[in-house]
């Protein structure tokens, strides 16, 4: 399929999906109508040329498909005049521009409470990124009938949830945003952390989900820019996608950090990273994402590990610990206490994560071997290479486990 | 993150679904039987259902495979299985969920008289592997 068409349904998608579902109660019927037009549209458009309007077109070709499955559905019942109420509302539905509201309605959809944290991610590929149910299988590594299940699964939980295209109460809007950042933020570690490039010759999901969650935490934050949190976590993925090009060695072994060549750094995405959280951090609550991009940001900053602020890194682990106690941010604050203050210092904190945690291990290896624990170095790597589930890391870490250090 | 379910049996004769050859199976009343069959039926579309279940295959008998290995400096090729092997490798299933706990509570559905079951994550599977 040619990309110029894709391009131009992809960003259509849901702004049709929105024209449709907010005349229409049932999502899944308004997905599944969207679903036919973009079939229509990969076989007319190569053969016939771009439409004028193509989201005009969708629009049109999407509605008709809706009212042919809305008539099979209520065959029985009123099916005159409701598809007489459909056909007039989809008419009007193409003049308005309303593509903003829409996106964001949607995204709220689809992070609704009754689906798992990966069905709602699953949805927002589909119905606002424009991603076929095939895609969606290939971000992520399951068969594509399996995701056509989750998928038409995630749709009859929302119907019976009642999940409606409209904006939610005013009081649950926050913890809607929320959910609605963790899923964009899943979307992008799902890709992310398989960091395998032989895994992603061309254009396939890999490289694919963390630009399409990049692009969805944009249009979070352009949508609603007053909330501190939408800033925090599109300069997160910003800051974090600026390191991609030195993760990997041309081998697609691990790079850590303190070794990553910085010239490769993405310096664009840094400085609109850091800017956004500038902007971000004294307007209102600070949340989780403000301060792991605050930490991304002073990393970013630094020329080298060695002269990198450890002092303010440790503060704004504290600061995360007491917002959202997570392993993670334990581990961070163990290790900016070992830069900051000592090894040992660190080994203590350590102490308190879960002994199933590879990355409690790891860390351990590194501070041991700074004070000269070398054989207790060792085999702490070589626990962690046993608990990860990650192959670079693995054979990162039984590198680090064999050698002397 | 995906796990896979490893069914470890010795049925006799070798059969699928394990449970029906094995005596520990064999023996409990006809309604017990019944129950837990009902039970991991029920179960297990559920598992469908949520578009968990990733791919499944039971395995022809030990009896049937080679294996293959390193003796005096060649490789050599023999009939299978290990004698002395009290269970063997009967089957698997892929599932993709969104929690551990969720996965255990799968892998206890396949858990019966007589089977061994064990749970494993799968490596790079998209998740940070952290827990």
């Amino acid at each position: 399929m040619n990309n110029e068409f894709e391009d131009v349904w992809r960003r259509a998608t849901p702004h049709v999906l929105g024209a449709l579902a907010r005349r229409h109660d049932n999502f899944a019927d308004c997905e599944d109508a969207v679903q036919l037009a973009l079939v229509a549209a990969a076989e007319q458009w190569p053969r016939e040329g771009l439409p004028d309007n193509p989201t005009g077109w969708l629009i049109r070709v999407a509605g008709r498909r809706l009212i042919d499955l809305v008539r099979t559905d209520v065959s029985r019942r009123s099916r005159e005049e409701r598809t007489t109420r459909l056909t007039d509302a989809v008419a009007t539905a193409a003049s308005e521009s309303t593509v903003a509201d829409d996106t964001l309605l949607l995204l709220i959809l689809c992070a609704h409470p009754a689906l798992t944290p990966s069905s709602q991610a699953a949805l927002m590929l589909r119905a606002v990124a424009g991603l076929t149910t095939r895609e969606i299988a290939m971000g992520f590594f399951v068969p594509e009938a399996t995701m056509a299940q989750r998928i038409s699964r995630a749709k009859a939980s929302l119907r019976d949830a009642g999940g409606r295209f409209q904006s939610p109460p005013r009081s649950e809007l926050p913890a809607r945003l929320h959910a609605v950042r963790h899923a964009v933020a899943l979307l992008y570690t799902q890709a992310h952390s398989l960091g395998e490039p032989s895994r992603s010759p061309g254009r396939t999901p890999d490289s694919l989900l963390p630009g399409i969650a990049l692009r969805l935490s944009r249009e979070l934050h352009r949508l609603a820019p007053t909330d501190p949190e939408n800033a925090g976590l599109l300069a997160l993925l910003l800051l974090t996608q600026a390191r991609a090009p030195a993760r990997l060695d041309p081998a697609g072994e691990l790079v850590p950090l303190e070794d990553q060549d910085r010239r490769l750094w993405n310096r664009e995405y840094i400085s609109e990273g850091i800017a956004l959280i500038e902007k971000a951090l004294p307007t209102g609550y600070v949340g989780s994402f403000q301060l792991q991009a605050a930490i991304a940001a002073v990393h970013a900053e630094g020329a080298s590990t060695a002269s990198t602020d450890w002092e303010q890194i440790l503060v704004l682990y504290e600061m995360l610990e007491q917002v959202d106690p997570t392993p993670a941010a334990t581990l961070g604050r163990a290790v900016a206490t070992a830069e900051a203050i000592g090894p040992a210092a660190g080994l203590a904190i350590l102490a308190e994560l879960p002994e199933s945690s590879h990355r409690r291990h790891a860390a351990a290896g590194h501070m041991l071997s700074r004070l000269g624990r070398r054989d207790e170095a060792r085999s702490e790597f070589l626990r962690a290479a046993e608990l990860t589930r990650s192959i670079p890391e693995q054979r990162y870490l039984n590198r680090l486990g064999t050698q002397a250090i | 993150m995906k796990y896979v379910i490893l069914i470890h049996s010795n049925p006799r004769p070798w059969g699928h679904p394990t449970a029906d050859y094995l005596p520990e199976h064999q023996v409990l009343p006809q309604e017990q039987r019944d129950r837990l069959n009902k039970d991991f039926e029920d179960g297990f579309a559920e598992v469908i259902r949520r578009g968990e279940f990733v791919h499944g295959e039971a395995l022809a008998a030990p009896s049937s495979s080679r294996l293959f290995r390193w003796r005096d400096g060649d490789r050599v090729a023999t009939d299978g299985p290990y004698a002395e092997g009290k269970e063997h490798f009967a089957g698997f299933f892929l599932i993709d969920v969104d929690s551990h706990e969720r996965a255990e509570e799968i892998a206890t559905l396949f858990a019966g008289p007589g089977e061994t079951v064990e749970l494993r994550p799968v490596m790079s599977d998209g998740s940070d592997g952290s827990t």
